[in-house]
């Protein structure tokens, strides 16, 4: 996975997988997101930004996936996305606020395997 | 606790309104990094495919205002947006089916938008319902006498 550490990425898959459920069971309950969600979204964000560090890094150490420019894109809208989400859910006072979250945490998780696959594309 | 209906505020941007406007904004930065990118480093070799992809982010950037925005004005721009959008998808769909010459490269809306899990397809149908329920609540209110967000526009 070069620059894209497998313990980050598969770590930061899981966490937001399970931010994701833990804002559409809200939704389902009808209530509004709680600590838990925040705490969930914040362990994501942290994740995000380390694994954001170490590709910058490598970055900046020369290595280079073939699509630059998209790389850096979707990198630093991955690090913004768990924090858009959870601005934009924390003014939501319906239960709705949990599926803002879980489309976001989706979003992210979709994200994180499209610069997997940015970092390993053959020269295309 | 079973959230009360109609006691909100309500609009456009609230309760499931407030999901489509994230998903329409994910969309509208999406479009927008794809298509800017595209036409910047390969213009020439799909003039017509990369307007289209242009087109279609600038779409989602007005239907996501409009939606946020909300009010009598916000829901117009929004129904006129998430019927190009309607229109977009289908046409351009099925176009880079039919001739895949003219549409080398993916855009949002290629192939129903089957890079994006048909989320592109599904988008204006959802937004254009509850666009439509949102002014039948606002017509609603208006005849209660208690239309606060439109303020005294014009049909």
């Amino acid at each position: 996975m070069g620059a894209m550490t497998p313990f980050l990425v598969w770590s930061a898959t899981a966490v937001a997988v399970l931010v994701a459920l833990a804002g559409l069971a809200s939704t389902l309950a009808r209530r509004r997101i709680g600590l838990l969600h925040l705490a969930g979204a914040a362990v994501l964000e942290v994740l995000l930004v380390v694994q954001a560090v170490v590709a910058g890094a490598a970055l900046a150490g020369g290595q280079r996936p073939p699509e630059t420019a998209t790389f850096t894109g979707y990198l630093a809208g991955v690090v913004l996305l768990p924090v858009a989400g959870v601005l934009w859910s924390r003014t939501e006072p319906s239960r709705w606020a949990g599926t803002v979250l879980a489309v976001a945490s989706l979003v992210t998780a979709v994200m994180i395997w499209r610069l997997v696959q940015l970092w390993e594309a053959p020269g295309a | 606790m079973p959230e009360p209906v109609g006691s909100e505020p309500g609009g456009t941007a609230a309760g499931p309104g407030r999901v489509l406007v994230a998903v329409y904004a994910v969309f509208a930065l999406a479009a927008g990094a794809r298509a800017a990118v595209q036409v910047a480093t390969r213009f020439a070799e799909a003039p017509v495919a990369y307007l289209l992809s242009a087109l279609a982010a600038a779409v989602y950037v007005v239907a996501t205002v409009g939606l946020a925005r909300g009010g009598r004005g916000g829901r117009r721009t929004a129904v006129v947006a998430c019927s190009v959008e309607l229109a977009g998808v289908l046409v351009v769909g099925t176009l880079s089916l039919l001739d895949r010459a003219a549409f080398p490269d993916e855009t949002v809306w290629s192939a129903f938008g089957r890079g994006y899990g048909f989320v592109p397809l599904v988008l204006p149908v959802l937004g254009l319902l509850w666009l439509r329920h949102q002014s039948e609540v606002a017509a609603e209110q208006e005849a209660a006498g208690t239309a606060p967000e439109d303020g005294p526009g014009r049909a």
